[in-house]
């Protein structure tokens, strides 16, 4: 290793190599830089006469940014690639943590350097924090090989793991289409609609992208007025009607019937989760015995009606 | 256990376990078959973490070892569910085949294919067992861990629970397999309280997710022979999977079956629609990515699985009691694996009042 000056602009920053940073803002580094200068130089090793950067890819770019003319620099001598790369994780690992996609990359590059699959497993993956198993190891590979432009998405939305497991699975035109419902969701409704949209296409043996270019689907997504929040429901609401067809006609015809007879609101009548149960539940609050008696009165009112019989219609087949 | 790579590839021999009787008759029958010592099944295991399919792995494998703790177990059922008092023996734990929906898969600890061999210590727990039911009816069975006959050409082990039990009042003990593993049985007397049981389902089924099993015309085949010795039959019809034409298959299964079974040989017929929980599914997907039988509409159950919404299941039910009762199998004792008291109601016409009611049902 040893130390030199030189310009940033003979960095030679297409051979991405060791690059374990994608996502990130510059504004920081460089307000640093402009108030105290470069402290820690970057680490670059040479090859085929060419400077390329190891670590500190956010503060080369800063540099070049605000026209540093000259930089401190580490020189590796190294020729081994693979123990450049493992100073880049040691070095980066003792001040953050990575994010999935660049745990994706890590990953990636060193299957790519010659690490064998097993070791990658045994040795790498508990590094990284992630469980030592061939299943893991094969969904971060998959993460890796993500295009670009979704590899942002899922890092700047924070997409999980658990989500993006099942997301892998999709073919790169689906993945595309279906990402901006999940950008505005949760993790729980984000995992409903890729399951839903999963479940029925292997169900039904059609292509996820073809569910999602339907017609109905497409006219929520060009929709004007809908807010992306508003469309990734509509959408997850079709989807969740797809996938369980029985069940949501059933729901249906139990919610129409409440509706039919003016179903008081203050009144809760629940049917047991997926009917799977024979019992309705009904449930009120009341601050004293007037307010009692009138939902009495009314729950009375109801079970009068002849529309009353039809809750249980599901429940006599 | 596919008929391209016969089972098991090598026997690995707990230390402890190398003089039982079990032991050396296993070891004899499998002759040629590379063996090892071992103190410690947790050295195989560590070799099969590694592996891409850690169960499909262990199902080459043969672990030798002593029962440490009961052989003798109330069958798990499931909660909310209406049971049927059944005792399972853990005798021979997980199986060479490899049905894409089997539970065993999530169920048990490791995924090697285990005998227990300290018999001496299953006669005296059973004995101590059967005692203290005080001449309750008691149905008991080898294959809920693992496949009854499978291993029997190796274990033998039919000869010896069939011995046990013959002429033990209302203990009736249950051997169910989907194999045609039966020599050993032909050549026993049979036994009153001894129902060899059969696992069967449609053509399509057997065929697609039941990988290494022999098929249905066999199975059935087999059944036929054990019942001309005068042993008596069951059969589950458990997991029963709904697909386009489920309806017509199912019905040639039942079909055939009665027609080649006397129906006055069948001590029970269970059913059982396709159930599993959540942490199974992923698994499935891993190993039989290209399966379907997941895929339908279940629904999460009162126990936390994933079942056929409730209609969906009824319809299920409904259809195959109808075909065994035009069948000419109107008389057989028909019961359900956990299910609730609704579908008893609407496709059975009577609610038990609870496991032991259940099990009266199928005494004789």
């Amino acid at each position: 290793m040893r130390k030199e000056n030189l310009s940033p602009e003979k960095i030679y920053l297409k051979d991405e190599r060791f690059r374990i940073s994608f996502n990130f803002s510059l504004q920081k580094m460089k307000n640093s830089l402009q108030e105290v200068g470069l402290i820690n130089p970057p680490l670059v090793t040479v090859r085929k006469g060419r400077f390329i950067l190891v670590t500190g890819w956010k503060r080369v770019l800063a540099c070049l940014e605000l026209s540093f003319p000259s930089i401190p620099v580490e020189v590796s001598e190294g020729e081994d690639d693979l123990q450049n790369f493992l100073i880049a994780i040691h070095e980066n690992l003792a001040f953050r943590d990575f994010s999935l996609v660049e745990k994706a990359e890590i990953i990636h590059k060193l299957k790519n350097f010659g690490v064998k699959t097993n070791q990658l497993i045994r040795d790498y993956l508990p590094l990284l924090d992630i469980a030592p198993t061939a299943f893991s190891y094969e969904k971060y590979l998959a993460l890796a090989r993500f295009e670009p432009e979704l590899k942002e998405v899922i890092d700047e939305k924070n997409i999980p793991f658990s989500v993006l497991q099942i997301l892998s699975e999709f073919k790169l035109q689906a993945r595309r289409l279906v990402l901006p419902l999940l950008t505005p969701l949760g993790q729980n409704k984000q995992k409903e609609i890729l399951e839903d949209l999963q479940e029925v296409s292997l169900r039904e043996e059609i292509a996820a992208e073809e569910i999602l270019k339907t017609p109905e689907i497409l006219e929520i997504q060009n929709s004007e007025k809908l807010s992306p929040l508003q469309k990734a429901d509509k959408v997850r609401s079709l989807l969740r009607k797809r996938r369980y067809p029985s069940f949501s006609s059933w729901k249906e015809s139990f919610d129409s019937s409440l509706r039919k007879m003016r179903w008081p609101k203050e009144i809760a009548l629940k049917h047991s989760l997926f009917f799977e149960d024979e019992n309705i539940s009904v449930s009120f609050s009341f601050k004293n015995k007037k307010e009692f008696e009138e939902s009495i009165l009314k729950l009375k009112e109801m079970a009068s009606k002849k529309e009353f019989n039809e809750i249980f219609s599901w429940a006599s087949q | 256990m596919t008929k391209s790579s016969p089972f098991p590839q090598k026997v690995y021999i707990e230390e402890e376990s190398l003089n039982y009787p079990l032991t050396r008759r296993i070891l004899k029958n499998l002759k040629q078959v590379p063996r090892e010592i071992i103190r410690n099944p947790q050295q195989v295991l560590k070799r099969l973490q590694n592996s891409r399919d850690a169960i499909g792995e262990g199902k080459k494998y043969l672990l030798i070892a002593k029962q440490k703790g009961s052989f003798v177990k109330p069958c798990p059922c499931t909660p909310r569910y209406i049971g049927c008092n059944y005792f399972i023996i853990n005798l021979v734990l997980n199986c060479p085949l490899d049905c894409s929906y089997c539970i065993l898969q999530d169920y048990l600890s490791h995924p090697l294919i285990t005998v227990h061999v300290n018999l001496e210590d299953l006669w005296r727990e059973l004995d101590i067992f059967l005692g203290g039911r005080k001449g309750k009816y008691l149905r008991i069975g080898t294959g809920e861990l693992g496949d009854s006959l499978v291993l029997d050409h190796l274990t033998e082990n039919s000869e010896d629970l069939i011995s046990y039990f013959r002429g033990k009042e209302k203990a009736f003990l249950e051997l169910k397999t989907k194999t045609v593993e039966i020599d050993n049985i032909l050549n026993l007397e049979p036994a009153e309280n001894v129902v060899i049981s059969w696992s069967l389902n449609s053509f399509k089924i057997a065929e697609e997710e039941e990988k290494g099993a022999p098929s249905i015309e066999e199975r059935v085949k087999a059944a036929k022979r054990v019942s001309e010795k005068g042993f008596k039959l069951g059969f589950h019809f458990d997991p029963l999977i709904r697909y386009s034409g489920w309806e017509e298959d199912y019905a040639e299964v039942v079909k055939i079956l009665l027609n080649t079974v006397d129906p006055l040989k069948i001590s029970w017929i269970s059913l059982g629609s396709l159930r599993f929980p959540p942490p199974l599914k992923l698994l499935i997907k891993q190993r039989f990515p290209h399966t379907k039988v997941i895929h339908d509409e279940f629904i999460k159950g009162k126990d936390g699985k994933l079942r056929y919404f409730k209609p969906l299941r009824l319809e299920l039910y409904q259809k195959i009691i109808s075909f065994i009762k035009g069948c000419g199998g109107g008389k057989i004792p028909l019961y359900f694996c956990m299910e609730d008291e609704e579908i008893w109601r609407k496709a059975m016409n009577w609610v038990p009042r609870g496991k032991e009611d259940v099990e009266n049902f199928l005494s004789p």
